[in-house]
């Protein structure tokens, strides 16, 4: 069946299976920054923006995302605050095997899109879908609070 | 230094941050085809018959094959220097399968989705078998055989017992020594299934190009390995494979191990298309490979004022279907860890079984985690019972600068070992700064009533490389703008070992970081090197890099002494200039352009490096704990890492080794455990139910960094991989202790397994 | 789902349960699709109700909060009619549940209609007296959700739909709290319990102890509740509370499974029970986020 919908801000028709994953669909299409990690929305390898809002496209199915806005790391990569996160991710380490990166950058960008002025917990309560095996999350939270303080200075 | 000891931007993290598509899977090649396994739904069975028919029929599927299909050749999966000290007990596809879960066919098709449908179409006819799957039964049960091929290779007793390998070491006399102490203690401990669970799947690639080679694109810790094994068991030279290995997105030892690459190569030859095999993650949890699950009973013999005379050590584990590291691992967990108190009498025993169980294999530590657990959760028993403190009794007993490891000489990994000698350690250091950020002896009042709070420590010590086995090669070629490619066998799986190596390389060359370009582990191109496991990278590989670029040196000395006319000895490189002693200077780049164009040589050298050391990185680990006395739900308040792995050569990413490796070791001791039905089928083949650390479930970590020189070790390094994951799970079952006085013999501790012992107590 | 033939798409509530009944073949309802992925069921079509007017929240004029059944768990986090209802307690049970991006995705109907037995928004729905709506083609109905669970992943919809849940007026200003008891920060329960009391010049006038996990479906402990109506709340002493906390542990049938056992599963009822109706009494019912016991 045909999905029409935006992606990253270009219209994409594709033509997907009815009961096919988006993590599926994406994966097909070659838009590789959406990884497969679990296939059961647990961690997060797969995050992208659907209208905005951080989603598991594992477990969301391609269907029903006609006439919606899909988000990726693909399409953010000249945006400010994505930039910033993934400039501090780099500078504080928090980048080992890389994998999980993608999903942890879709996660906090929603986060800090919405509100920038958050503590620490906030961070951790926003990252627990995004699942790490590398970092024990250390690193990772410390660049998400650099950027926060950043934003803070930069006002 | 420069460039070392510099926190440096990671080489590949830009363009991990971007997204870029660099790992296995973010890749097509025309024609590609996707492989599915069909997985045996009994623990013990022969397959008789496997009818693929209907599956063939089904669209987009392409070929189905089973054993009759595959010359029957044994093997190990587990990637290791050859002649590898693990059983020849595998086949690419078998007559008989082991476990829930074992291989019984693979389905290639157009899709994962058209795979995936026609496994459903075969039919297989079995004839099931008794299984075993307690380890005990299977230690003394010989009328059950799980391994009785007619050619065994390398399987230890095969034929006679379920034994996949066993050890039997002692130094000096344990039993004479017991009966004089003033005091024994004997316990066992229990050490869980637990899995690796990289979130990058197990996934190869394979295909067949135009010179009619077979080419391996995979997520691998040992392409070296991997290609000597592939070319064995396909029977193709060696000279028709390469095998290269992308970004990997993790390893922690589960991709120590051909996995799926022997499946992909065959389908690859017999289809002529390319194909595609990928892990789900419920495959990771059942078919990939575990942390072995151990019984430890730890013996040990003191004397009233605290000196240790005596350790024995015996350990029980499953090896389960097949025996990849069974020697090793269990090895490894009394050769890793008894070495801490290195008393005059040291018995290890162990006994490995193979059981229809899923597979254990290799995880970061191997070994030395269950070992560390029972033997540091045993100190703070003995402490108890002879009424020492905690912390003295360590203090007291653990090696030193200049103390033989007393056991190195009988027990190597895997044959007669090298003996080992303390040339470097910060343990003292690492107990003083951890004792001093952890607060111990200092106990914070808890929050609540039901609340009680507990501090508890580990030592931990490991190793760097295998001594006398693993080796690694790298060579450095100077290009015309003084920039130099560095190629090396080496593995970086995410560790950052291409930074590290780029790092010494522009050390020992004296130019800047950004000017060494890096190329790993492809067959190829680059040199050879064991793999990336037993910590070896930073020690071995790195001891490659800084003889090749010394040559390279040495060389461009010459030709600049030439042209000089000086002593080649007095030239200097630092910084990207070159200076002579007669303040004579030039640029790198403008070194490089004399070298090539005017002296015509291409400098360029390529070095090996192994080591008979394996000098120990050492580790102090703290925990502190809050425990709900009414739900037994343990909180982790603060976790305290102080390690010494000699010259950290990049300072924060050997925090984020120690970081990882205490998320991991938190989830061993609290909640990771990969459970078993009493058929051997896994209850929890997923991340609902097999739970890994969220960024909610780590505490705040401390981490401090305790730097030695090693005289062995490039630049004064030693590894850091491995030690900080053996400390978390007995420093925290240690808290526990001292907070409510349960011990948790049985790890991981959930809040019923505490609450249940907590019950025990008050009767 | 590799066996899905057919993707179908509702625009209103009463064609979707037309859909449904349409076959051929065997169908499910789909709203956001988190958990029907897990399962990956044999269905040969489903019919996506995403889109058909059922995912508003809503504060009638008689007070009581309507919830439709797309409304998403994080709608249900943010909303400020749901957060201002009972302290807040259902936006923070809603917060509970899976991570951030499966909050997105998934729907208080779909949580309600997989009936888990550990649904996570079951047992404080149960605790405010949440009234479910079902469609027919051309009907609707309403049900105690306490007669909506039949057993474990059974409710009495059969290829009806559930339309959304309505919380009374009555219970806006109650006091209620939950609890999940987990393994790790962020997992599926292995014993829930809400509590609720409807407080009246100190005296309990109203009490709902609602229990998930430990039966084969989320459940009130009844008993219980009755040691508490009528109550002065200086007459609820620690001993009393014991009573009330071990009367709903023995109303409740905990299966032994492979996240805990029956035995420990029930004195969690206990202990659970104890401290939030401890919690309740002493607070003034405010929900802090996260409602941790």
């Amino acid at each position: 069946m045909n999905i029409s919908f935006d992606l990253n801000g270009t219209r994409a028709d594709w033509e997907v299976a009815p009961g096919e994953t988006l993590l599926q669909a994406f994966r097909a299409a070659g838009v590789f920054s959406v990884k497969l990690g679990c296939e059961t929305g647990d961690c997060g390898s797969c995050t992208v923006l659907l209208d905005g809002q951080p989603v598991n496209s594992c477990v969301v199915v391609a269907a029903r995302i006609n006439g919606c806005r899909v988000t990726t790391l693909e399409g953010l990569l000249d945006d400010d605050l994505m930039i910033r996160l993934q400039t501090e991710l780099v500078e504080h380490g928090a980048v080992q095997c890389g994998y999980c990166i993608p999903g942890m950058l879709i996660s906090l960008y929603a986060l800090m899109k919405q509100d920038p002025h958050i503590d620490e917990e906030a961070i951790r309560h926003a990252l627990t879908g995004n699942l790490c095996r590398c970092t024990g999350y250390v690193k990772p939270v410390e660049a998400a609070k650099a950027v926060v303080a950043a934003l803070e200075v930069s006002k | 230094m420069k460039v070392v000891g510099k926190n440096v931007t990671k080489i590949d993290a830009f363009k991990l941050a971007r997204g870029e598509p660099v790992f296995t899977d973010d890749f097509t090649r025309r024609g590609m085809l996707y492989a599915k396994v069909l997985r045996s739904p009994h623990p013990h069975a022969k397959i008789l018959n496997v009818d693929a028919t209907g599956a063939l029929k089904l669209d987009g599927v392409v070929d189905v094959i089973w054993h009759r299909d595959v010359k029957a050749i044994p093997y190990t999966r587990a990637g290791q220097s050859h002649p590898e000290p693990s059983p020849y007990d595998t086949l690419i596809l078998s007559p008989k399968v082991r476990f829930i879960g074992d291989r019984v066919a693979v389905v290639v098709a157009e899709s994962v989705a058209q795979a995936t449908v026609a496994l459903e179409h075969i039919v297989v006819e079995y004839e099931e078998l008794p299984a075993l799957t307690d380890m005990d039964e299977a230690l003394t049960n010989s009328e059950i055989l799980i391994h009785e091929e007619p050619d065994p290779q390398g399987i230890s007793e095969a034929g006679r017992t379920n034994i996949a390998a066993r050890i039997d070491k002692q130094v000096g006399d344990v039993d004479a020594a017991l009966k004089k102490c003033d005091l024994v203690v004997t316990r066992d401990y229990h050490l869980p299934r637990v899995q690796a669970s990289h979130i990058e799947p197990h996934i190869s690639i394979a295909w067949v190009d135009e010179d009619d080679r077979l080419i391996v694109r995979t997520s691998t810790q040992v392409p070296f390995h991997l290609r000597r094994m592939l070319a064995r068991i396909l029977e193709i030279p060696e000279a028709r494979i390469r095998v290269i290995k992308p970004r990997v997105g993790g390893g922690f030892g589960d991709k120590q191990e051909l996995v799926v690459e022997d499946l992909v190569g065959v389908l690859a030859l017999r289809t002529g298309r390319p194909v595609r095999l990928e892990f789900t993650r419920e495959e990771e949890l059942i078919a990939a490979r575990y942390r072995h699950p151990q019984r430890i009973t730890m013996t040990t013999g003191v004397m009233k004022d605290g000196t240790i005379v005596a350790n024995r050590m015996y350990v029980l584990a499953d090896t389960g279907a097949y025996g990849s590291h069974a020697l090793t691992v269990q090895g490894n967990t009394g050769q890793k860890v008894l070495p801490m108190y290195p008393v005059a009498n040291i018995h290890f025993q162990m006994e490995c079984v193979y059981t229809n169980n899923p597979i254990s294999g290799a995880f970061r530590g191997y070994g030395a985690p269950q070992g560390c657990f029972a033997l540091e959760c045993h100190i703070d028993e003995v402490a108890r019972e002879l009424g020492m403190d905690r912390l003295e009794l360590r203090l007291k007993n653990h090696i030193k600068l200049g103390d033989t490891d007393p056991l190195s000489a009988k027990l190597g990994e895997g044959k007669e070992g090298l003996v080992r000698v303390v040339h470097s350690t910060g343990l003292d250091k690492a107990i003083e700064l951890g004792c001093e950020a952890i607060g111990w002896g200092n106990k914070q009042e808890p929050s609540a009533p039901h609340l009680k709070r507990g501090l508890g420590m580990a030592l931990a010590m490991q190793g760097s490389g295998i001594a006398g086995v693993d080796w690694g090669g790298a060579t450095v070629k100077l290009n015309d703008d003084g920039s130099v490619n560095l190629s090396v066998g080496a593995t970086d799986i995410g560790q950052g070992s291409d930074t590290v190596l780029a790092q010494m390389c522009a050390e020992e060359l004296g130019i800047p970081y950004d000017k060494v370009i890096i190329l790993s582990s492809d067959t190829d191109l680059t040199p050879f090197d064991v793999g990336a496991y037993a910590s070896s990278t930073t020690y071995i590989s790195g001891g490659a890099v800084v003889k090749a670029a010394a040559q390279v040196r040495g060389q461009l000395a010459g030709v600049l002494g030439a042209h000089w006319e000086c002593d080649p000895d007095t030239i200097v490189f630092s910084d990207g200039v070159v200076t002579g002693p007669q303040d004579q200077s030039m640029t790198i780049g403008e070194v490089a352009l004399f070298a090539l164009y005017e002296a015509k040589i291409q400098p360029m050298a390529t070095a090996s490096h192994m080591s008979n050391d394996s000098p120990p990185p050492f580790a102090a680990q703290f925990a502190e704990v809050e425990v709900d006395t009414d739900t037994g739900q343990v909180h982790l308040l603060r976790f305290v890492s102080a390690v010494d792995c000699g010259t950290p050569i990049h300072p924060i990413m050997v925090e984020g080794q120690i970081e990882g490796a205490v998320a991991q070791g938190l989830g061993y001791a609290l909640f990771e455990e990969v459970l078993l039905d009493r058929t051997g089928r896994v209850l929890n083949p997923n991340f609902l139910d097999y739970k890994i650390a969220s960024s909610l479930d780590v505490p705040d970590m401390v981490t401090i960094l305790v730097p030695t020189d090693e005289p062995t070790g490039p630049y004064g390094a030693k590894a850091a991989g491995e030690v900080p994951i053996d400390g978390p799970a007995p420093a925290i079952v240690n808290a526990i202790c001292d907070a409510v006085g349960v011990r948790m013999y049985r790890i991981p501790a959930t809040s019923e397994r505490v609450w249940r012992g907590l019950k025990e107590e008050t009767r | 789902m590799w066996n899905l033939q057919e993707y179908r798409f509702a625009t209103n509530p009463a064609e979707a349960v037309a859909l449904m009944r349409k076959g051929p073949g065997k169908g499910a309802y789909i709203a956001g699709g988190t958990d029907m992925l897990l399962e990956h069921p044999s269905c040969d079509f489903v019919v996506d109700i995403n889109k058909a007017g059922i995912g508003d929240i809503a504060r009638t004029a008689g007070g009581d909060l309507f919830i439709g059944a797309v409304a998403t768990l994080q709608d249900i986090v943010d909303n400020s009619f749901v957060r201002g209802f009972a302290g807040g307690a259902v936006s923070s049970a809603a917060s509970q549940c899976g991570n951030r991006p499966v909050r997105t995705t998934g729907t208080v109907g779909g949580n309600l209609c997989n009936a888990l037995p550990s649904a996570d928004m079951a047992p404080v729905l149960l605790a405010l007296d949440a009234t479910c709506y079902i469609t027919d083609e051309d009907s609707q109905e309403s049900l105690p959700l306490t007669d909506f669970f039949v057993g474990p992943r059974l409710t009495v919809l059969e290829d009806r739909l559930l339309v959304g849940v309505a919380l009374p007026g009555e219970c806006a200003g109650w006091r209620c709290a939950s609890h999940k008891l987990t393994r790790t920060a962020e997992d599926i329960s292995l014993v829930q319990v809400a509590v609720s009391l409807g407080v009246d010049e100190g005296r309990i006038k109203e009490a709902r102890i609602a229990l998930g996990a430990v039966a084969p479906v989320p459940m009130r402990a009844i008993l219980a509740e009755t040691m508490l109506i009528g109550q002065e709340i200086t007459a609820i002493t620690p001993d009393v509370l014991g009573d009330v906390a071990a009367i709903a542990a023995g109303e409740c049938d905990p299966l032994d499974d492979h996240r805990a056992s029956a035995e420990y599963r029930r004195d969690m009822v206990a202990v659970l029970t104890r401290r939030l109706v401890a919690r309740i009494l002493a607070d003034d019912g405010d929900n802090r986020e996260g409602g941790a016991a």
